[in-house]
């Protein structure tokens, strides 16, 4: 019956097929699995071939075959436009098939593909067609449309660019997302040295390397490099790179990435930083505890020791000078804590508000506060704050900095030499430095240079050493984010680097 | 009692006073001899003069300026087989730390670590172990 139909539907009216080679055609086109429409502009007759109903799933007959059907119940709403334009648009022979989406019996719109032609040898009244069932190409199309789009939102979200290197010819390919993170037009070709010469130039022979390496030992390499992008923005970036090998072992493609990980560098690096500054803080802390209990401990032991010692005497003359002992044991008792109590307020004093203050005229009232000392010994002190007048500070340190360094510079004059103390500060970048001279007896640093600033550390037969004064001074400045380094020779002099902020 | 040549290292002058003065009271005869800093004490040993003056027993604390006790033993190891004398030497310190104590147990030039106050009891034992082995 269908090929009956065929044939009455279709227009093989035309003579140049005989009726064996018609019918032979009929039944090839109800076999293919596509349809075949035609439609008379003048008449608006329509004729679909069996195919054509069975592509949407009906039986040959089962819906009515007119125009009100194809374009008021098959054909989306939105594809009429495209379908009446391919109509209409006859004027060039070739035209290109359309995409539509139809109604099918059983399982909703389906994508089908339409060629649109008019006949040629006829007045161009009529219009023909076959179409096909295009659903799962299409599918895969708008599939894979959607998937390179995550893509390319996942790169960008991840801020993730891929370049490769030819090993052979050295020719590098560089994904838009690299351009991106490079702030430059896609057009432009680099070479690896320009590549290169985009990180800051700390970092560049570490990827050199790491590329020579990756091409010609097969390395794979990780990194995380400070870059510099075309319009001058610094960034940290993930340089990642991987070889792909061939069967001989040889290296053809380094496949590369290159990830914008600014953000959560910064933070991991200031993280860093604290814990740096809480790990300086816990050894202080501990370092205290330490000093409390040892100090402490010496001197109540020696109380301890003393009351035993009157207790076993009945002598008179034993008894007073065992007591003068005693006295001395409670006034050392008191500078000890007093000394921890300096430590102490070294912490709570550093949410002290910090205020610019002037190096010249602090240390000027310093001088003033120890002048009989300078006097006695005659010394000779220089300053020259010019390349960093004034420094946001806490007052109170930059006072106790200064008075101790200049009095440990009095204490620990040469004794064959007028003593010369030379104060100064420098602005280097970021960094204001205040250093410290003088040509004292010095420090033997091979032997002591770890406990210099270290607590009743004395390393000088001197009375007066205290072990006290570095010991704050270096708490003071490391308080505030400095440092304190020192170099020193014997019996030439000794020279304090302070970095202050 | 054999009085036994004694000697104290320690720059704590209160406490080496009341060392003294306990070995006096208990025990009149005995000779203190006492050292600020390891340096003096190294300076003593090896000078000739004092070569039959040599303490039995040391004495040694940690914390000291110049050279400190551990300094002081390198020094020791160095010149103890050129004395005329076994010498014992006790650490006598303040020093809690555990660092402190298990350094001294490593060096076996170290009889023992005793923490400061020390009794009378403790000293006796000591000087009377001493002797016996002496």
């Amino acid at each position: 019956m269908s090929n009956e139909q065929a044939i009455d539907n279709m227009s093989f009216s035309e003579d140049k097929f005989s009726d064996d080679s018609r019918l032979h055609l009929a039944q090839i086109i109800d076999n293919i699995n596509a349809g075949i429409w035609e439609y008379n502009i003048n008449t608006r007759v329509i004729k679909w071939s069996a195919g054509f109903y069975t592509l949407l799933g009906y039986e040959p007959g089962e819906i009515e075959c007119s125009n009100h059907t194809f374009f008021e119940q098959l054909l989306y709403h939105q594809d009429k436009t495209i379908f009446l334009n391919a109509l209409t648009n006859q004027n060039s022979k070739q035209s290109n098939p359309v995409q539509v989406r139809l109604l099918t019996k059983s399982s909703g719109y389906h994508w089908f593909e339409s060629t649109v032609k008019r006949y040629p040898d006829t007045k161009a009244k009529t219009i023909y067609g076959s179409i096909i069932n295009i659903h799962d190409y299409k599918q895969a199309q708008l599939k894979a449309a959607r998937d390179d789009l995550n893509y390319a939102d996942t790169l960008r979200i991840a801020k993730l660019g891929s370049w490769e290197i030819e090993a052979g010819s050295l020719n590098l390919t560089l994904s838009k997302h690299t351009y991106d993170i490079f702030e430059l037009q896609a057009e432009v070709k680099l070479t690896i040295d320009e590549v290169i010469s985009f990180f800051e130039p700390q970092h560049r022979a570490t990827l050199q390397t790491a590329i020579n390496n990756a091409l010609e030992f097969c390395q794979p390499y990780d990194l995380e490099l400070l870059f510099r992008t075309a319009k001058n923005h610094v960034l940290w970036v993930k340089a990642k790179g991987v070889p792909i090998i061939n069967e001989y072992g040889k290296c053809i493609i380094v496949k590369n990435i290159i990830q914008d990980i600014d953000n959560s560098k910064r933070k991991g690096l200031s993280l860093e930083s604290s814990l740096n500054l809480l790990t300086d803080q816990n050894k202080r802390l501990q370092n205290f505890a330490y000093i409390v209990s040892h100090n402490l401990r010496s001197h109540t032991g020696n109380l301890q020791f003393m009351v035993k010692l009157y207790e076993e005497t009945d002598v008179r003359e034993d008894r007073a000078e065992i007591f003068s002992h005693i006295k001395s044991i409670g006034s050392s008792l008191n500078s000890t804590i007093e000394h921890l109590n300096e430590i102490v307020k070294i912490q709570t004093e550093i949410t002290n508000e910090r205020s610019v203050i002037n190096f010249e005229s602090i240390f000027k009232n310093v001088q003033l506060a120890i002048k009989s000392n300078i006097d006695a010994l005659n010394a000779h002190i220089e300053y020259d704050f010019s390349q960093c007048t004034e420094i946001s500070y806490v007052p109170a340190y930059m006072e106790s900095i200064l008075q101790n360094l200049l009095t440990n510079a009095l204490k620990y004059s040469h004794p064959d030499r007028q003593p010369f103390i030379k104060c100064y500060t420098i602005k280097d970048r970021n960094y204001v430095y205040l250093i410290f001279e003088d040509n004292g007896i010095g420090i033997d640093l091979e032997r002591y240079g770890d406990k210099v600033f270290g607590m009743y550390k004395t390393f000088h037969q001197n009375p007066d050493a205290r072990g006290i004064g570095l010991f704050i001074t270096r708490n003071q400045i490391e308080a505030l984010g400095g440092t304190i380094k020192v170099e020193s020779t014997v019996n030439i002099g000794t020279k304090f680097t302070i970095k202050l902020v | 009692m054999i009085d036994l040549n004694t000697c104290i290292i320690d720059n704590n002058s209160t406490y080496v006073y009341g060392f003294k003065k306990m070995i006096s009271l208990k025990n009149a005869g005995q000779q203190v001899t006492h050292f600020n800093n390891g340096v003096e004490a190294i300076d003593y040993l090896k000078n000739p003069l004092n070569a039959f003056n040599l303490p039995d027993i040391i004495f040694l604390d940690i914390n000291m300026p110049v050279m400190n006790g551990w300094e002081f033993m390198n020094e020791f190891v160095e010149i103890k087989s050129q004395l005329r004398k076994k010498i014992s030497i006790y650490i006598l310190s303040a020093s809690a730390d555990i660092n402190d104590i298990e350094r001294a147990k490593n060096i076996s030039d170290i009889s023992d670590y005793i923490l400061k106050p020390v009794d009378w009891c403790r000293l006796e034992e000591i000087f009377n172990s001493l002797q016996m082995a002496g």
